[in-house]
């Protein structure tokens, strides 16, 4: 303890106020826990300030300038001027609105809030290090820790994060004017959905990707219906190649990029969003002083209890491993408040949804075919094109399909991948569906509302069973 | 996935046990419900069974450590292979477990809703082995209910706890036996000896001095040694080596290494407790019981129309109790931190008994309320659980005063401890058939010695001695029982 700390005594302690950290503050606050929870930049972490709500607010926004630009089809005829000062105003009240819900929550809860970045002491201690110099630090005495520290975008070198023209998915969130081009470095999910909101408001879109595909961790079947529309869109895509440096010129920069063969291309663009993926924050926390291991990305290895490799320590969201999603972090955040509170609870999840916010969307949940097979089930797949939905047609949309995988001799539904509008609020069911071990035939025998896309997702499972109204059953 | 075991409150309301012994090595794949330690908690064994089918992956405590309830004893190995091994070992249940691991073999998932899967870990159920009743085989909470209530029918019979090895220790004495009537080596002691170089060179290889060799024969009036006695004495002097080692070995054996813990430390804990915190004064005496005795042949055959064996102890519990509320000091504890006697207005009898593990003492509540026949029945059946080790802790609290039984093995006097809080403790001789001066003659008469251990601290010998003789009047003179 330095001179001027001020040193209390906790339960818990839990690093980090994004959506894996408030969780686990709430819950261990219900279950009677006294809780701290430490946060040093923005409560509700990554997700509500610099990522899922921000850029699904200005994937609306995009989403209805676009649309009404593009809606002759339908007799309508609009040229939307788009105010990007504006729209990001808007998306801050939004954000604005959801961070002062989960400080809302925490304190209503009974958590103690404190701001600061937190660092270990030692096994029972960690002193909570106040922004701005001279602001002092406070140590916290605690019996249980929960890191829940996230991740941040990763830099690739020559690449400095600067926000004027190197971007990180932060700053092109919070940008005050449509940059005319754009250069996005990498296709994965967020710089599919950059590059969407960027094409939809006006701006030039330049993709350079290092592998041979958009979303590589996804079917290509799947994928390649986001890439198409993303084509459609204007969105320009370079595969194979990966960036190197770049420079100023003419106002705006230069993106150097190198194929695989050793051939040197430039692509002009007024920004450079670089997309690459994320890595977890463990340097930040002392973890030495504690004990606790990390692996070689940096994640801190977790057991089904949310547990680390020191008994008193756990480690929830995105910190914790792949996949960084904020509702696998949420899960993971109640798991290790209730373990700490003795209950018998365990991370026994059978399958985590994911959803990318492309157009159009992509949700997934559970095996693929290939997965399924590896596991040694005996795979049947149904299908339901979208251009058979009648939903569908009606939102003028008729690309993707609803995907169902099953285990054939127990019917037991194993995953879904869905490529749809809303995709991921219909993954939603299918999720509940493998969750609670229902089989084709249970998800086929529900009535879906007609017309909705969710009609789909019942003809996809009768599809599966040969049992489908509306495809040809395979 | 694996599951830590806590320890339970074996005994309502236990906050620490003992790790008296485990029954499973590390390794070995346990059913439910098989023991897997045994635990003590103050006077009371407990037999602690595995909530899960699996493999024992770890062992968090050693033998002899006292372990707060709540803390990880034992941590199981629940995967897949878990499930595998409960279908080759469970006979019992082969139809369900079967089942079970079919559904789960192709990936090892169990088809169970959210809460069906959480219900399994409150209820200690490995869910890969609970037989599912759904669509499919789905495991719904009513099959996760049922398994764990079916779980107790499972293999817990089999495993009986084997007691020190016998066959051991008489395989030693067989070999002390043995190395003691090993005959000795015969052996010379000579100045010199004739041999032939050849048979010399043999007793140099067998490393023998030739000189020892014993003979009987003579070359020009020397002894003479040929090889076969060489060869013979030597082997007889290898044979008497092989027995010196066994001896020595034996010798180390003669002394063995009990653990001082489970049901025999606590009471030595007890006793030594107790004796050196109370100052024991021990008052003897003698009471003349043919009257008792012949009451008792009286009731005996009435008591067992009713189903119950009577026997001397409820006697000696009302006449004590008679004297307890004659002398309330002798029911009572001190309360040391509170500088107060504390006197007890109910008059609950431990009666120490004697069982295979040591001595324990079932408490007879107020015994000032009951009649002889329910005080005979309350005590028969209370010494029956202790011996078989069934009794709970509970049954063993609360008493305000202990009769020990010591004459059950032939004694006449003894020095009780005091079977602390209590302060004090009577001891009752065996009854025998004595001369004893009756009106100036000598008659046989049925005597019973007393042996009183009070806390000197709270009682005074003559309290003691007062106390004693009412007790005495009561079984000199039973109908004094009826008033």
């Amino acid at each position: 303890m330095v001179v001027g700390d001020i040193a209390t005594g906790t339960d818990v302690v839990v690093i980090g106020g994004g959506p894996a950290g408030y969780t686990a503050a709430i819950r261990a606050a219900q279950l009677d826990l006294d809780v701290t929870l430490a946060e040093k930049d923005a409560y509700g972490g990554t997700c509500l300030n610099h990522g899922c709500i921000p850029s699904k607010a200005l994937l609306t926004a995009s989403d209805t300038a676009h649309e009404a630009a593009t809606a002759e089809e339908m007799g309508i005829h609009a040229d939307p001027s788009v105010d990007l000062g504006e729209m990001v105003a808007w998306k801050d009240d939004v954000v604005g609105q959801l961070t002062g819900g989960v400080e809302k929550l925490c304190k209503a809860n009974g958590v103690n809030l404190v701001e600061g970045r937190a660092e270990f002491a030692d096994e029972n201690t960690v002193r909570i290090i106040h922004d701005g110099e001279g602001q002092g630090s406070e140590s916290v005495e605690f019996e249980h820790a929960i890191l829940a520290t996230g991740s941040r975008p990763i830099e690739i070198p020559g690449f400095a994060f600067d926000g004027e023209r190197i971007l990180s998915s932060r700053h092109a969130l919070a940008l005050e004017s449509v940059p005319e081009s754009l250069v996005v470095i990498g296709a994965g999910y967020i710089g599919m959905e950059m590059s969407t909101v960027f094409a939809k408001v006006g701006t030039d879109v330049t993709v350079v990707e290092m592998l041979d595909d958009v979303l590589p961790t996804y079917e290509s079947d799947v994928s390649s219906i986001v890439k198409d529309r993303a084509k459609d869109l204007g969105i320009d895509f370079h595969f194979g190649e990966s960036a190197q440096d770049w420079e100023e010129m003419d106002g705006g920069l230069s993106v150097h990029t190198e194929t695989e063969d050793g051939e040197i291309n430039e692509y002009g663009a007024e920004k450079a969003l670089v997309a690459v993926g994320r890595a977890p924050v463990t340097d930040t926390l002392s973890l030495d002083a504690i004990g606790v291991e990390t692996d070689e990305d940096g994640f801190v290895p977790t057991d089904d209890r949310a547990r680390t490799n020191v008994e008193h320590v756990h480690a929830v969201g995105d910190v914790a491993g792949e996949p960084m999603l904020a509702h696998k972090g949420m899960k993971e955040g109640e798991v290790a408040a209730e373990v700490i509170a003795g209950e018998p609870a365990a991370l026994d999840y059978q399958a985590v949804p994911a959803a990318v916010f492309t157009d159009p969307e992509i949700g997934t949940v559970g095996l693929t075919e290939a997965e399924a097979e590896a596991e040694g089930f005996e795979p049947v797949v149904g299908q339901m094109p979208m251009r058979a939905s009648g939903r569908a047609l009606t939102l003028n949309e008729s690309d993707g399909f609803v995907r169902v995988v099953a285990d054939e001799p127990s019917g037991f539904l194993l995953g879904a991948q869905v490529v749809t509008p809303e995709a991921s609020e219909l993954i939603g069911e299918l999720g509940l569906a493998i969750e609670m071990g229902a089989t084709l035939e249970d998800v086929a025998a529900t009535i879906h509302t007609h017309p909705t896309l969710t009609e789909a997702v019942m003809e996809a499972a009768a599809n599966a069973t040969g049992d489908a109204i509306h495809t040809l059953n395979r | 996935m694996t599951h830590e075991f806590e320890l339970p409150d074996v005994g309502e309301g236990v906050a620490e046990g003992e790790i008296v012994s485990w029954l499973v090595e590390t390794g070995d794949t346990v059913e439910e419900d098989q023991p897997v330690a045994e635990v003590e908690t103050d006077k009371a064994v407990v037999e602690v069974p595995s909530p899960v089918d699996g493999a024992v992956a770890e062992r968090r405590a050693e033998e002899g450590e006292m372990v707060p309830v709540g803390n990880v004893i034992i941590v199981f190995d629940t995967d897949g292979d878990g499930t595998e091994t409960a279908t080759k070992t469970d006979e019992t249940e082969t139809e369900s477990t079967e089942e079970a691991s079919e559904q789960a073999s192709e990936s090892g998932r169990v088809f169970a809703a959210p809460s069906a899967r959480r219900l399994a870990r409150e209820l200690g159920v490995d869910i890969g082995a609970v037989s599912g009743s759904g669509p499919g085989g789905r495991v719904s909470t009513t099959d996760v209910r049922e398994h764990a209530e079916d779980g107790d029918s499972g293999a817990e019979a089999e495993s009986a706890i084997q007691p020190a090895d016998e066959t051991d220790a008489s395989t030693t004495e067989a070999a002390a036996t043995e190395s003691a009537v090993s005959p000795a080596n015969e052996q010379a002691d000579r100045e010199g000896t004739l041999a032939a170089p050849a048979t010399r060179k043999l007793a140099e290889e067998q490393e023998i001095d030739i000189d020892a060799v014993p003979t009987e024969e003579e070359r020009d009036g020397e002894p003479f040694v040929t090889p076969e006695q060489v060869r013979a004495y030597a082997e007889r002097q290898q044979a008497a080596q092989a027995a010196d080692t066994r001896a020595v070995q034996t010798e180390q054996e003669r002394e063995e290494r009990v653990p001082y813990r489970g049901i025999r430390r606590t009471i030595g804990q007890q006793m030594e407790h107790s004796k050196f915190t109370a100052p024991h004064v021990t008052h003897h005496d003698e009471v003349d019981v043919t009257e008792l005795v012949e009451t008792r042949e009286d009731l005996k055959e009435a008591a067992e129309e009713r189903g119950v064996s009577l026997t001397y102890m409820p006697f000696v519990m009302k006449a004590v109790v008679a004297g307890l509320k004659e002398h309330p000091y002798l029911n009572a504890s001190l309360d040391e931190s509170a500088e107060e006697i504390v006197l007890k207005n109910y008059y609950n009898i431990g009666v120490a008994v004697a069982t295979d593990a040591g001595l324990m003492v079932p408490v007879v509540d107020n015994v000032d309320r009951k009649g002889m026949l329910q005080l005979s029945s309350e005590m028969n059946e209370l010494v029956a659980k202790a011996r078989e080790r069934s009794i709970t802790r509970e049954e063993m609290q609360g008493g305000t005063f202990t009769i020990t039984n010591f004459g059950a093995v032939g004694g006449e006097y003894a020095t009780p401890i005091i079977n602390h809080p209590e302060s004090a403790i009577l001891g009752l001789g065996e009854i025998k058939e004595k001369p004893r001066v009756v009106d100036g003659e000598v008659v046989p008469r049925k005597v019973m010695t007393l042996s009183l251990s009070i806390d000197h601290r709270t009682i005074d010998g003559a309290v003691a001695g007062a106390f004693t003789n009412t007790v005495k009047r009561y079984l000199n003179n039973p109908s004094l029982l009826l008033l």
